[in-house]
């Protein structure tokens, strides 16, 4: 096969060229100086960086959250799609749109506001406090902030789904003897599972990048509530870009993987559904 | 197992979808609904399955009130237009479907089940894609397997929903086929919606034709075909020709020339319908004849459609056997007359 | 909430009324308590001692700085990503060509990387112990802790969204109308603003205003870039993060308040481009069927 099938259409080398300047110079420069700049450790001092107990603390801290804000994202995004799809109340245009906020709003802000409302004397804050629930400034605060943040996710690749799920599969099932119960389980979940797992990926992946909404509600006590994001931060205020950069490669690394594996799981979806 | 519809009346919004259907269908035949999208039939369809709850009236099967019975447990076969087989399970997995969601105290053993899904999957002869999933399977192949799953419960009654409408014709007409063969082979009652005249008459033993919410006309495909008792049912099943008619003494006349006897009442306006293969050509006028002019001549495979400008009418169509057109040597813009074998006449209102 | 109705289901697809109430009852609780409650605090706490304080904090010197800054960087980085994503756009959805996957998946990249990384990449590009750092120094030019390094970062993080809504749209087009204008002889140019232009402008739309809002919010990888300096280079979400810090509570949310109207008009607007390319595709298959 040739590089490029022919096409009556002009403009190819101009595009394509333009477009592979501008990913260079923007992307692919900039990470691979990150990628050479961590060749100035050897093997040794990286993985004595990458594994300091501080560090692991914070790794542990951010995948613990990242991984409770997507699983609380699988069950409240799947509950949201279906009632947005399914059921019909008032000012639900209204409502469907919101659920996009968390995209829209600036992380920042989110996250001074999660953390003036579950701080001891916010509103949600002084209603958990008799309860012994402390949130702000705790790894719980770092899970609220993801959850929020990475909300919209599961709902929206969910959403498309079940809208075109037939009504006639149901129908279906129900005259073969099905129970609701056993349709939802049997027919439905199944039928939503690549989209739930995609959506469940993406914001895991989300999660663990974030900076802007965990750091205000977050504590950041060393060994307890620091995520990798500050790690990397903290390193460079101390002026230390080769430990920052040792940090920022094992990011990039999940990163990438984690992007690899919801383009698979994408596939698979697709697959699934009978469109490829 | 028979069922009785009384009384059937479902509206959705201001739309009426039923009115007031009143119908029974013999145990083991093989029913068609047949009528123009939006008349009802696939309501009717569904009300009988109890994927539709009716607004008024009842659904008896053998007798028993089965109005309120959840479609769980109305034990119907359904087979869905567009298959609807559950992609993320194999073949054999679809067929075993409504085995498995049994309780667990009527529910076969793995074995039986196994037995039982086989033997579905012979009937349907695709015994062979039994580990395949829907996605590659071809449209027959997928409405086949919808059959058998829809068997696989013992249906009292097996209820198809344009099962041919999304395959194409070659296809079609082989399924059809074996439905019918399928039918006379396992003789459970069966309704099938269709809005194909030519499927209903080749495979029903008995077909309703349905318009706007009622029931036009029910009978046997030659019943229908042969004495249309509405001029919707004229028109539904077959081409036509139309005449302006009057009624004189027991004459329906068009343009002065006695067709055919009625015994309707004198009349000024009346229509006349006359099929297109029902009309011959002849050179010289008969008593009963209409004049025209020859227009346009297609050849159609086995039949010739001649197209007959009648003055104050549409172009009339004639269709004649190969033989026939060769015997006459019709030529386009030759004067001819005809003569309606055949006709039926229905007062103007 | 008596309003609970069905939308357009039998009663044999759907759950009894108990089991509706139940879950949207839920859904609602959860959306009022993670969606609506941060956004009414916002508003709540930057207006708590009046529009007195309110006003002023938005009028100091700082704060005008701030937002003339996040303007200046989403004026630069939206335009520059708005043509990226249509060229790429055009050579992906266009053109059949080896590799195609693997470069979606480059531009798709950015959103992959974690905002700090992001910021870090330039540090070490442009910084003082970076690849350039010691040649910009030589020439006087500051990238980091300056304005070039804010806008940089900017539109790394911004880099796919213009493209990412382009790619599939204009896939689904395919391109026999590009392939019409030019048998009718109009030229490349012509063809791409009298034809493909037209079609996508919905499309690109919705990318602009994602990318824009994005741009004008971006914290994490503007943070790492800025320096932090007061009326120089402190983006808006940067001073918010100052004030906050600051104990200046009423300043913090009342900058906040800003970007939360952002956000607010950001989904309205999004809302609307959504809404119209809906009635534009009902049209489009209205037609088809007559």
């Amino acid at each position: 096969m040739a590089f490029k099938k022919h096409s009556v259409l002009p403009g190819f080398n101009l595009s394509l060229g333009y477009t592979l300047l501008y990913l260079t110079i923007i992307v692919l420069l900039p990470l691979s100086a990150l990628l050479l700049k961590s060749s100035g450790l050897t093997a040794h001092a990286f993985w004595a960086v990458v594994t300091e107990p501080r560090v692991l603390a914070s790794y542990r801290v951010t995948f613990g959250a990242s991984l409770l804000a997507a699983l609380i994202n699988l069950f409240s995004g799947l509950l949201i799609a279906w009632v947005l799809v399914r059921y019909s109340f008032p000012a639900k245009r209204f409502i469907d749109a919101l659920v996009d906020l968390p995209f829209a709003l600036p992380t920042a802000v989110a996250g001074i506001a999660l953390a003036t409302i579950y701080a001891p004397n916010g509103s949600m804050g002084e209603l958990l406090a008799p309860l012994g629930i402390k949130v702000a400034f705790t790894p719980l605060g770092i899970v609220l902030a993801l959850t929020f943040i990475t909300l919209p996710f599961v709902v929206r690749t969910v959403q498309p789904v079940l809208q075109d799920l037939e009504v006639e599969l149901e129908e279906a099932a129900s005259s073969l003897g099905a129970t609701r119960l056993q349709i939802f389980w049997k027919v439905i979940l199944p039928t939503l599972l690549p989209a739930l797992l995609t959506g469940f990926a993406l914001a895991f992946a989300r999660a663990i990048g974030e900076y802007g909404s965990v750091i205000f509600i977050a504590g950041n006590m060393p060994y307890v509530s620091e995520i990798t994001p500050l790690m990397i931060i903290s390193k460079l205020e101390q002026y230390d870009y080769l430990g920052a950069t040792a940090i920022a490669v094992v990011m990039l690394v999940v990163s990438f993987g984690l992007l690899l594996l919801i383009n698979g799981l994408q596939w698979w979806s697709a697959k699934r559904l009978g469109r490829r | 197992m028979s069922i009785e519809i009384k009384n059937i009346s479902k509206q959705f919004g201001e739309f009426k979808a039923l009115d007031n259907i009143n119908l029974e269908v013999a145990s083991g035949e093989l029913l068609a609904l047949l009528g123009p999208s939006g008349c009802g039939k696939t309501s009717l369809l569904r009300v009988i399955a109890g994927l539709e709850t009716p607004d008024d009236g009842q659904i008896l099967f053998h007798g028993e009130d089965a109005t309120d019975t959840h479609v769980r447990e109305r034990q119907v076969g359904f087979v869905f237009q567009h298959y609807a087989l559950f992609r993320h399970m194999t073949v054999f997995e679809n067929v075993a479907f409504g085995l498995r969601v049994r309780p667990k105290k009527t529910r076969p053993s793995e074995a039986e089940i196994k037995k039982r899904v086989h033997r579905l999957l012979e009937l349907v002869q695709l015994d062979w894609l039994a580990d395949r999933f829907p996605a590659q399977l071809s449209g027959g192949q997928r409405q086949r397997i919808a059959l058998a799953r829809a068997l696989a419960v013992e249906p009292r009654v097996l209820l198809l929903d344009e099962p041919f409408g999304a395959l194409d014709t070659k296809v079609r007409k082989e399924l059809r086929r074996w439905l019918r063969r399928l039918h006379d082979e396992i003789h459970v009652t069966s309704v099938f919606v269709t809005h194909d005249q030519e499927e209903a008459l080749e495979v029903a033993d008995r077909v309703v034709v349905m318009n706007k919410g009622k029931i036009e006309q029910v009978g046997t495909p030659a019943e229908v075909y042969d004495t249309p008792a509405s001029p919707f049912v004229y028109q539904f099943l077959g081409d036509i020709n139309l005449f302006h008619s009057r009624v004189h003494d027991g004459w329906a006349e068009v343009a002065g020339a006695r067709i055919t006897q009625t015994d309707e009442p004198n009349a000024a306006n009346a229509t006349l319908y006359v099929r297109p293969h029902e009309i011959d050509l002849s050179r010289v006028a008969a008593g009963s004849s209409i004049a025209g002019v020859v227009s346009h001549i297609r050849l159609l495979g086995s039949t010739v459609r001649l197209e007959v400008e009648v003055a104050e009418h549409d172009a009339v169509e004639v269709e004649l056997t190969r033989e026939r057109y060769a015997e006459g040597d019709w030529k386009v813009g030759e004067a001819v007359w005809l003569n309606p074998r055949e006709a039926k006449v229905y007062l103007a209102g | 909430m008596a309003t609970i109705a069905l939308t357009q289901r039998s009663i044999v697809t759907t759950e009894v009324p108990w089991v509706r109430y139940t879950l949207t009852t839920l859904a609602l609780l959860l959306i009022g308590l993670f969606l609506v409650l941060p956004l009414f605090t916002v508003f709540y706490e930057a207006l708590k001692k009046g529009w007195g304080l309110y006003l002023t904090a938005l009028v100091e010197p700082d704060a005008l700085s701030a937002i003339k800054l996040t303007l200046t960087a989403a004026a630069i980085a939206v335009p520059l990503n708005l043509v990226f994503g249509v060229a790429a756009a055009w050579a992906i959805a266009k053109f059949d060509f080896r590799g195609k996957s693997v470069l979606i998946t480059l531009i798709d990249l950015p959103f992959a990387v974690s905002p700090v990384v992001a910021g870090l990449i330039y540090v070490l590009m442009f910084g003082a112990q970076g690849w350039w750092g010691p040649w910009l120094m030589d020439h006087d030019i500051k990238v980091i802790f300056a304005i070039p390094g804010i806008v940089l970062a900017t539109v790394f993080v911004t880099f796919p969204f213009v493209a990412r809504e382009l790619i599939p749209l204009m896939e689904a087009q395919g391109s026999e109308e590009e392939q019409a204008a030019m048998t009718l002889g109009a030229s490349g140019w012509q063809t791409f603003w009298r034809v493909t232009l037209p079609n996508i402008k919905w499309g690109l739309l919705y990318g602009v205003i994602l990318a824009n809002a994005r741009a004008m919010g971006e914290f994490g990888a503007v943070s790492v870039v800025s320096g932090h300096i007061r009326g120089e280079t402190n983006t808006l979400p940067l001073h918010v993060e100052i004030l906050y810090n600051e104990y200046n509570f009423v300043g913090a949310f009342a900058c906040a308040s800003l970007l939360a109207l952002l956000a607010l008009v950001t989904l309205a607007a999004k809302s609307l481009v959504e809404w119209r390319t809906e009635q534009l595709a009902a049209a489009a298959r209205r037609d088809a069927v007559e």
